[in-house]
């Protein structure tokens, strides 16, 4: 036989009883040729170049789960920032390339499209500017279109003229999506240091150094490394912790390179990248700090949390770039709160603050992400949040982000349900105190220093 | 250069009569509208409009080229095109049969065959060999049509999924 039966047995328990799946399989499309004098004009070209590339791949990524029975659970489309194809029109109002966007998306059957996308991160250009403006209306209006912003770079410094913006839009975007729990902000992601082959919503966006269509694959598996991890017992040491990480790593993200392949050479186009990312979601066993609390803290959050996420973001990196000829996106570890049952938990029993989120941060793939805070959290309370989040990433190379949610109407302690793989968030409390005089000062933080890194 | 897009305002500045476009030129649903309505014809030098076949771009024709290419892990012993079938259920005569059988109206010979018993559960492994012009997709899917919620459940997955997996 040319595989031993355990091999065989380990195989289909990753996919039955681990969760293991492909997380996203996402189009990246080119839409710089839509650029066009007219607003109507551009809508109109993005949403027939979106369906003409996309209208085949759910059917494609379906072929390919029934044919080698690995579960495909998103398809997903990805955009040139739309700031960029939306400058030749001269608009101010921009919202309706979003409703185009979204339009594409329902027809090709994704739930997920991103690219309303800016970047910002030294200054803006006035199609960033009145693509920030229409982020409210074009998030309230649609349903699937995602919105990403780069705020910040290691080699640029800290727009922090942006982010002042950036948070009174983040909080206009939850009032416009009130009844929904402001779940708008659930589509709205900053980052410094963007990645600009990111498979993953909602910062799925191609950069302008990406080919013309690009398919790039977004793995998971935050289960089957527990259950390594588990089978490992409490007694190994942490060369042994890592290593086991490292291998279950290597096997997951060898599926992503699989699917790659495969849905490249079926849809006809270039394969990008496979993002070695562990990304939970609120299914039972599905959760990264479960894998945090095996390793040996009690709850996630607690003293020790980030030198356990330290280890397990290499772990998974060193695994997965073995595993795959083109590694890429965010990969690492996703610490999404309200998407992670073990981290809402970890929320829930007061184990996890905000402040021990942002030191883990420093250390995993991306940053705070899908925070819930209260409705009500002053504007210069979140603009601070975010930009000590961009500045970690700005000085330590890193990609970070914030998708952070004021949730209207609610308090510290309460809970918001949105759903889906949007999952659960108990509201955190900010602190009373803010950063108003930093706020109101504007400019920007200059880019760190290269040298002298200590 | 050819247009790349007609879209709904290129058909009403033309007005009337016919709009000849390229082969790979892409009419908005718009545009298409538009003509209709203004009872403008669209088509190309070779006829009918109909969308083109997507271009996507410089780097994809490279990639179709460059992708078979790629070193794929190898397993020893490898018997071209097949499949690993493992079925898990409660024992009782006959099981082996009906996955055999199924099996060989499907056209697929068995390659090796490993079952356990534990505790009155069944644990089978097949790897199977596909006949050429048997494809995958129907023999997997008759395959876990067998069994049932109180009986068992068969998995068949892709020789490639553990390769992939297993092999360096």
């Amino acid at each position: 036989m040319p595989f031993t039966d355990s091999e065989i047995l380990e195989t289909v328990r990753m996919f039955e009883l681990e969760t293991l799946d492909i997380r996203t399989v996402t189009l990246g499309i080119n839409l710089l040729d839509c650029a066009d004098p007219s607003l109507e004009a551009t809508a109109e070209k993005v949403y027939a170049k979106i369906v003409h590339h996309a209208r085949h791949l759910v059917a494609t990524a379906n072929a390919i789960t029934a044919d080698f029975g690995i579960p495909i659970v998103n398809k997903r489309i990805a955009t040139t920032p739309i700031a960029l194809v939306a400058a030749a029109c001269g608009s101010r109002d921009i919202v309706p390339i979003a409703r185009a966007m979204d339009a594409a998306a329902r027809e090709c059957g994704v739930d997920f499209i991103g690219g309303f996308t800016a970047y910002v991160y030294k200054g803006f250009s006035n199609a960033d500017r009145a693509l920030f403006e229409s982020i409210p209306e074009a998030l309230a209006q649609t349903e699937r279109v995602c919105s990403s912003v780069a705020l910040a770079s290691t080699r640029a410094g800290i727009n922090m003229d942006a982010i002042a913006r950036f948070s009174e839009i983040v909080l206009e975007t939850a009032r416009l999506t009130a009844d929904r729990g402001g779940l708008g902000c659930a589509k709205l992601v900053c980052f410094a240091n963007a990645v600009e082959d990111n498979p993953f919503v909602a910062g799925a966006h191609i950069g302008i150094g990406e080919p013309e269509t690009v398919v790039n694959v977004g793995v998971s598996g935050p289960g089957v490394v527990r259950s390594a991890l588990e089978r490992l017992g409490p007694e190994a040491d942490l060369l042994a912790v890592a290593e086991t990480i490292k291998r279950m790593a290597f096997k997951v993200t060898r599926m992503g390179e699989l699917v790659g392949r495969e849905a490249a050479r079926r849809l006809g186009t270039t394969f990008g990248i496979v993002d070695i990312s562990l990304a939970p979601t609120p299914a039972l066993g599905d959760s990264v700090s479960d894998i945090l609390e095996l390793i040996g803290v009690d709850r996630t959050g607690a003293p020790g949390t980030t030198v356990a996420l330290a280890l397990l973001t290499d772990a998974v990196k060193k695994g997965g770039a073995m595993a795959s000829s083109s590694v890429g996106g965010l990969s690492g570890a996703f610490i999404p709160v309200s998407e992670d049952s073990g981290m809402i938990e970890a929320v829930r029993v007061g184990a996890l603050s905000l402040a021990k989120l942002e030191a883990m941060t420093s250390v995993c793939s991306v940053g705070l992400d899908m925070v819930a805070v209260p409705g009500d959290t002053p504007v210069a309370t979140i603009f601070g949040i975010i930009a000590d989040e961009m500045a970690i990433g700005m000085v330590n190379h890193k990609t970070t982000a914030v998708r952070i949610i004021p949730v209207p109407g609610k308090g510290p302690g309460e809970t918001v349900e949105w759903g889906g793989l949007l999952g659960t968030a108990i509201v955190q409390d900010p602190g009373r105190f803010s950063c108003p005089r930093l706020f109101s000062r504007g400019g920007r933080v200059p880019a760190p220093i290269q040298s002298y890194r200590n | 250069m050819a247009r790349r897009f007609l879209t709904a305002d290129d058909v009403r500045q033309k007005g009337s009569g016919e709009i000849v476009v390229d082969a790979e030129t892409i009419v908005t649903p718009q545009a298409l509208e538009t003509a209709r309505a203004a009872n403008i014809v669209i088509r190309t030098q070779a006829g009918a409009y109909s969308e083109p076949m997507p271009d996507r771009g410089p780097d994809a024709a490279t990639a179709i080229r460059s992708l078979p290419n790629l070193p794929e892990p190898a397993a020893d012993g490898d018997v071209g095109p097949s499949a690993v079938v493992t079925a898990v259920g409660k024992n009782r005569p006959g099981v082996l049969a009906e996955l055999t059988g199924a099996l060989a109206k499907a056209g697929v010979s068995v390659h090796d065959i490993s079952q356990r018993v534990i505790e009155g559960y069944f644990h089978l492994i097949l790897v199977v060999e596909l006949d050429p012009g048997v494809s995958f997709g129907p023999v997997k899917q008759q395959l876990e049509c067998l069994g049932g919620p109180d009986d068992y459940a068969v998995r068949v997955m892709h020789q490639r999924v553990f390769r992939f997996m297993h092999r360096v």
